[in-house]
């Protein structure tokens, strides 16, 4: 049995015996390669669940929807193992009972599809442990070493040219999993620390404190970049900060339900060699 | 014949330690550099990293972020959160290629008037000789130019 056909099943037993009041997976797109969230109530509807190949995006933060598990009653999702990492800060963060969640865990080493065993988020904490260790191999490795050893002149045209292309769409914000707040800081016009027209002093700003509100947190998912409409390489900038965070202060997000958001924590013996 | 050039320099200092040590610099009549702008919050844990973009924003050429020594902090530990976020602020300040000589930190106590009043000094030569900071300039001026219907 294929494993598309035996998480359907899995979806339906846990359905039918009320385990869960509701299973977030993957449904058709619009084509053939593309994927769309799916939110399953009741048992007959579990055939219309795909999983393959294409099914990339990470689907924790639906998890988050206001209101969803307020009711204390459990939601299955499909999540890849960065997807885990990202229900693991949501739980350190306090904005959801990892509990109420029912992991149907898949990954996709090389595009082929992989069941991953366990269901709660203590049953992944070796796979993610083991994550950590592992050199993560990102699309644009090439263009991240580049862009270190550009001048910081050569960096800041660089990053000029790409967030001048910035329409501010905030897709970024939406698609991301982390991004929860009730009120985001861009939203603010009194004081507005951040200009809202289309200049690109204004998306500078944006995407700077973007980044670092998710320094520390971002799980690199990707769900950022594959939503930006014109194509900021986004992820290179996660990618940097989370390295940063993790050369610095040996913190790798996600890897537990109970870890400590690195930005609300510190060391005494935290490293200063920059201040005077 | 053109001015010389003046940096724009904004402090953010709390109030307990740097802000005291400015006001010990100012009663032992130290003299000291008049372009820092000096902004008064209630510790290093308050300071934003929206204020440092913020002043840039308003067209600073130089920043100067200062507190509590770690272990002095008024509020026993919020120069120790501060820290941890200013590494990881600077680290992307530079990344994305705003450079790390414009923006300064440093620890000064209230009874360090004098390692206030060099340390302006020495900041203001230093941006004295990078010079105005043109590429976030630029930006500025797109924004204020006259939008054309």
């Amino acid at each position: 049995m294929s494993i598309e056909q035996q998480y359907r099943t899995r979806a339906k037993e846990l359905l039918s015996a009320g385990e869960v009041k509701m299973v977030i997976g993957y449904g058709a797109g619009t084509t053939a390669e593309r994927r769309r969230p799916l939110f399953i109530t009741s048992p007959d509807e579990t055939e219309r669940l795909v999983l393959d190949s294409a099914c990339i995006a990470n689907l924790s933060g639906y998890l988050v929807t206001e209101g969803l598990l307020s009711d204390e009653k459990r939601v299955a999702v499909f999540l890849r193992p960065e997807g885990i990492r990202a229900l693991n800060v949501l739980a350190a963060e306090a904005q959801l009972d990892p509990l109420q969640v029912v992991i149907i865990g898949f990954d996709l080493p090389k595009g082929e599809l992989k069941a991953l065993q366990g269901s709660s988020v203590d049953d992944f904490t070796a796979l993610l442990g083991a994550l950590k260790e592992s050199t993560p191999d990102v699309d644009g490795r090439e263009l991240l070493e580049k862009i270190e050893k550009m001048s910081p002149e050569e960096r800041f045209a660089f990053w000029q040219e790409e967030f001048s292309k910035c329409i501010k769409c905030y897709a970024c914000r939406q698609a991301c999993p982390m991004c929860y707040c009730r009120r985001c800081i861009v939203d603010s016009n009194q004081p507005q620390w951040v200009n809202t027209s289309s200049h690109t002093l204004g998306n500078f700003e944006w995407n700077i404190v973007r980044a670092f509100h998710l320094s520390g947190r971002c799980v690199e998912c990707g769900n950022c970049d594959r939503a930006c409409p014109v194509n900021i390489p986004l992820r290179l900038i996660n990618r940097k900060m989370a390295q940063e965070v993790l050369d610095s202060f040996n913190h790798f997000a996600g890897t537990s339900k109970t870890q400590e958001p690195v930005l609300a924590s510190f060391k005494k013996d935290d490293s200063e060699t920059f201040i005077l | 014949m053109s001015e010389p050039f003046e940096p724009k320099i904004t402090a953010f200092v709390c109030t307990y330690c740097t802000y005291a040590g400015a006001d010990l610099a100012g009663t032992s009549r130290l003299k000291y550099a008049p372009n820092v702008r000096i902004i008064r919050l209630p510790c290093t844990g308050r300071i934003s990293p929206m204020f440092i973009l913020k002043a840039l924003q308003k067209g600073a050429d130089g920043i100067l972020i200062s507190g509590c020594h770690p272990g002095d902090c008024h509020f026993t530990h919020g120069n120790y959160h501060a820290r941890r976020r200013w590494m990881v602020f600077r680290a992307l300040l530079s990344f994305t290629g705003i450079p790390e000589e414009r923006i300064k930190y440093s620890w000064i106590s209230a009874a360090e008037g004098l390692k206030f009043a060099d340390l302006i000094n020495n900041i203001t030569e230093d941006i004295r000789k990078l010079g105005p900071f043109d590429q976030y300039h630029k930006l500025i001026e797109e924004t204020q130019a006259q939008a054309s219907l």
